[in-house]
């Protein structure tokens, strides 16, 4: 009996240690991310998306790497299909999870790069766009620092536009800092707050 | 006990041996091998990428049959289902997505405009800040080639064609009178505010067999299916001033907008060639409701009522105290649409409009009020059989019935109308062979019930990409149209008139630039003709058959041309230009023609160039656009001859600039015909010689040569941040 007991302990001791081919999958997908194989990561989100039909997590990661990596496309063609791709990903994930505050601003991150890529042809219908999902983002998540970030600096881009003084948007980015260092990540695998990269954009706000 | 242990053991390491290697290679159509593609078996951890070759091999402890699937971008994913021990060695060839935006589109004669849009010729704020358009769709279309500039008329004239030959649509369903009415040698506008659609495709030839009842041209506008947010406009105007609404909740949205103009205190100041009597105002409103269903499905009910009126002396060498024009009109646009889609790949689409347009027009001292009431259904279904093989079809039903009443001076009143009913149904299909060669061929079939005719039109295209940026198209289509209303009031024993087109175009496109070319052969038959003796009446086109002419069918015309275009947009820093160019070559013997001419629209040659111009320091946008036309025929009965002499030649420059004075406010500024150049039309003959024997003349030039246009711009929504640029 005790012979068994024993067994079953070290079973579950086992089953606890290991990890989950989800959890081995995730975080192989963000080592390639970190080495800069973003292909590779992108293409094993999208594979654990296929698996964890349910999970919102891997398909926001396969849409977020998309979008980062159409950022100074210059051939069209690249940014719709990438951004199509991308877009299909978060369609995913939103099915997951509705009103998902990372979500939305996922979807605001892809339509900035529409607009970034052609002022004239995507910013009139897309710039209203993205200020109603942020200001929904705010609604549901008014103190998620990764939103208070993106708000701030899609407001940011604005005031440079009309030639205005982005100031006012540094206390929001600080707030957000603040947030950030004192978040609590319940979920595994949740969205980081990146403080570095929120530094570096406080930098150009105080500029 | 330890034994059971101890075989669930093997047992489970038996399985962890049991793995199975997938393995292949993956190329496209031509043998190149695809490096980087996705290859997974789906629902599982297992897959790998394409390397160098193409090749691919990863493990699987997966048994039995699963899905591979192999995607890459701007490729259509592969799926192939099979036992894991088969998936072993495989050669896959990936097919190009037809979808991406490299794809080879099928464009002959279309022009289109929009984000939704493959190629974009004309981008959705284009419209508002194209220095000669005033923030009129139309405006803004007639800097494209293909197009007349008849200036003082404002209608689209495409190819040769009358400005009815050009059919207007809202969400593909038919609006009946989309231009407000104006007085002789006014320029119109369009009925509706640019700022609600969001999609324009503009097609000047070889169309979709979807519309019909148009000779030359087709105008599609896509309303915006979804507002952005809740916000207030105000605009104030040196004409008028203007306020709209947006609401929306749950899925709802609603958007009203109300807006007066006023020509009095413009003409005041200005005064112009006409006298008015009464000065010109109009006053309209437009709501639109949305509502969106669950599955994408949508409603969308679309109002627009409008008044206008005007009564004005124009100065006429026939006529020592002025023309008198009194014009009244009341006009109702209702327009529903529904779209939904349903079972595998189905689409539906349906709408119904219904028009009441009234007019009271008074010219000289007789009386004419006509009354038209039209209705359009439309259904049509599309089913996608795959990226590569779609159909489409569909009915529909138009009914018109107008009235009007004629009262000379001498209290007599004569009554006429007509009705007509006509049914359609269409059916197409597009072929995507490859991403190189695609075709579009249907067929359309109407039935009028005026004149019991029978129709089959046919329609075709065929595009074949040349190169990574080129592509070659040709169109073929017959078109058959009814004759307009004011020849079917008098007399119903007529029938269709037709036109059959033949199209080449040449596109060639890079980011931020785009050329093409295109030509075209339109032949034109059984147009309609009636006799009226006055055709030393000037412009032919100003001669109206009264109820005793004779109507027949037997007119007859061509038209060829070559239009180009070019675009390119910051090769010069914040700076976005276009250069339109037309020639065209056109008779034909129609109306009260008595013989075949070059109607007095057309022109041999149209040139439109437009620039805009970002001045980031001043945070305004300034603009520029040059119009230029050759000139125009009209006859002069001192010669020999019908349309025997041309105008000179059409030149005008507008120059606009809009101030941003902070992200909710812009002031606009706008100068059309900014040289003041006089630009001549055509010209009036008195009706009987002088002295000499010669008649005198009068030119019909434009009632003022230069206008310009101040407003201001206000929009009031919680996010602070949108503006009314859209509006101008």
């Amino acid at each position: 009996m005790k012979k068994v007991l024993f067994i079953i302990t070290i079973f579950i001791a086992t089953g606890i240690s290991a990890q989950t081919k989800y959890q081995t999958g995730m975080q192989k997908a963000f080592s390639h991310w970190e080495k800069g194989e973003m292909n590779k990561a992108s293409q094993l989100f999208e594979r654990i998306s296929k698996a964890e039909p349910t999970n919102w997590l891997p398909s926001y990661y396969a849409a977020t790497i998309e979008i980062l990596g159409s950022f100074g496309l210059k051939d069209e063609t690249k940014l719709k299909a990438k951004l199509t791709k991308a877009q299909e990903f978060l369609d995913d994930a939103k099915s997951n999870s509705e009103n998902n505050p990372e979500i939305i601003i996922t979807q605001a991150l892809l339509n900035t790069a529409y607009i970034a890529f052609d002022g004239q042809k995507y910013g009139m219908t897309l710039s209203g766009k993205n200020a109603q999902l942020y200001a929904k983002a705010l609604k549901i998540a008014p103190e998620n620092p990764r939103v208070l970030l993106g708000n701030a600096e899609w407001n940011m881009g604005a005031a440079k536009f009309f030639g205005k003084s982005t100031k006012p948007y540094c206390e929001q980015i600080k707030k957000a800092i603040e947030l950030g260092k004192k978040e609590k990540i319940e979920q595994e695998f949740y969205p980081k707050f990146q403080v570095k990269r929120a530094e570096q954009v406080l930098k150009q706000c105080q500029s | 006990m330890k034994r059971i242990l101890f075989l669930l053991l093997i047992i489970t390491q038996f399985s962890f041996l049991a793995q199975t290697t997938i393995s292949g290679k993956v190329t496209d159509t031509k043998k190149n091998p695809i490096v980087g593609a996705n290859v997974y078996l789906d629902g599982t951890y297992d897959g790998g990428s394409t390397d160098e070759k193409g090749e691919f091999s990863f493990i699987t402890e997966e048994k039995g049959p699963q899905t591979l699937v192999i995607s890459f971008v701007s490729f259509e994913t592969f799926v192939k289902m099979d036992d894991v021990s088969k998936l072993k060695n495989l050669t896959v060839k990936l097919r190009d997505d037809v979808n991406s935006l490299d794809a080879v589109t099928i464009n002959a004669g279309t022009f289109k405009a929009g984000e939704k849009a493959k190629v974009t010729v004309l981008k959705p704020l284009d419209i508002v800040t194209t220095a000669s358009a005033v923030g009129d769709v139309l405006g803004a279309l007639q800097t494209l080639p293909g197009t007349s500039a008849a200036a003082e008329d404002g209608r689209l004239f495409v190819r040769g064609g009358d400005a009815e030959e050009t059919q207007i649509f809202i969400d593909g369903i038919r609006v009946f009178t989309p231009y407000s009415p104006t007085p002789n040698n006014t320029p119109t506008r369009g009925r509706y505010s640019p700022f609600l659609f969001e999609g324009i495709t503009f097609s000047t030839g070889g169309y979709s067999a979807e519309f019909g009842q148009a000779l030359s041209g087709v105008l599609d506008l896509t309303t915006i299916d979804k507002p952005d947010q809740e916000k207030t406009e105000i605009s104030l105007m040196t004409l008028g001033g203007g306020l709209g609404n947006t609401q929306i909740w749950g899925n709802n949205s609603l958007s009203l907008n109300a807006s007066y103009i006023n020509l009095g205190p413009y003409t005041e100041i200005f005064p112009n060639r006409d006298k008015w009597v009464s000065p010109f105002q109009t006053a309209s409103g437009e709501a639109v409701y949305r509502h969106t269903f669950k599955d994408d499905s949508m409603l969308k009910v679309y109002g627009a009522f409008s008044y206008t009126d005007v009564d004005v002396l124009q100065d006429n060498i026939n006529f020592s105290d002025g023309l008198r024009f009194g014009l009244n009109n009341r006009n109702l646009y209702i327009n529903s649409s529904y779209k939904n889609k349903f079972g595998n790949n189905w689409r539906i689409e349906t709408g119904l409009s219904f028009t009441n347009d009234n007019t009271k027009a008074k010219i000289i001292d007789d009386n004419i009020n006509n009354q038209e009431n039209s209705t359009h259904f439309k259904v049509k279904l599309r089913k996608q059989f795959s990226s590569r093989f779609r159909i489409s079809f569909g009915s529909e039903y138009f009914i018109t019935k107008f009235d009007e009443t004629y009262n000379p001076l001498n209290n007599q009143s004569f009554n006429y109308g007509f009705d007509n009913n006509l049914f359609a149904s269409f059916a197409e299909t597009d072929i995507f062979f490859s991403k190189n060669l695609a075709t579009k061929i249907g067929v359309r079939a109407e039935h009028s019930s005026f004149s019991d005719e029978f129709t089959i039109s046919p329609r075709a295209s065929l595009s074949y990409k040349t190169g990574k940026n080129s592509q070659f198209s040709l169109a073929y289509g017959q078109f058959y149209q009814n004759p307009n209303n004011r020849y079917l009031k008098f007399n119903q024993d007529l029938k269709s008139e037709n036109a059959s087109h033949l199209i080449a175009n040449f596109q060639h496109t890079k980011p931020n630039q785009i050329f093409r070319i295109e030509a075209y052969y339109k032949d034109y038959n059984s147009l309609v003709k009636f006799d009226n003796n006055n055709i030393n009446g000037t412009n032919p086109n100003d001669v109206q058959p009264t109820f005793n002419s004779n109507f027949n069918n037997n007119g007859f015309g061509f038209a060829k041309g070559v239009d180009v275009f070019w675009r390119q947009n910051q090769k010069i820093k914040n700076t976005d230009y276009w250069v339109s160019y037309s020639y065209l070559d056109t008779e034909r013997d129609f109306r009260n023609y008595p013989t075949a001419a070059t109607p007095n629209f057309a022109s041999s040659h149209n040139v439109s160039i437009v620039g805009k111009h970002w001045i980031e320091s001043l945070k305004s946008q300034v603009g520029f656009a040059y119009n230029f036309a050759s000139g125009r025929t009209y006859t002069n009965p001192n010669e020999a001859g019908f349309l025997n002499s041309k105008t000179k030649n059409f030149n005008s420059v507008s120059i606009n600039w809009a101030y941003l004075i902070d992200q909710q406010k812009i002031l606009y500024f706008s100068l059309n015909n900014a040289l003041g150049t006089r630009n001549v039309f055509g010209y009036n003959y008195k009706n009987t010689p002088n002295a000499n024997g010669n008649f005198d003349r009068q030119a019909i030039v434009p009632n003022a040569d230069t206008f310009f246009f101040v407003g201001f711009f206000w929009t009031i929504s919680d996010d602070k941040k949108s503006n009314n640029l859209n509006n101008l």
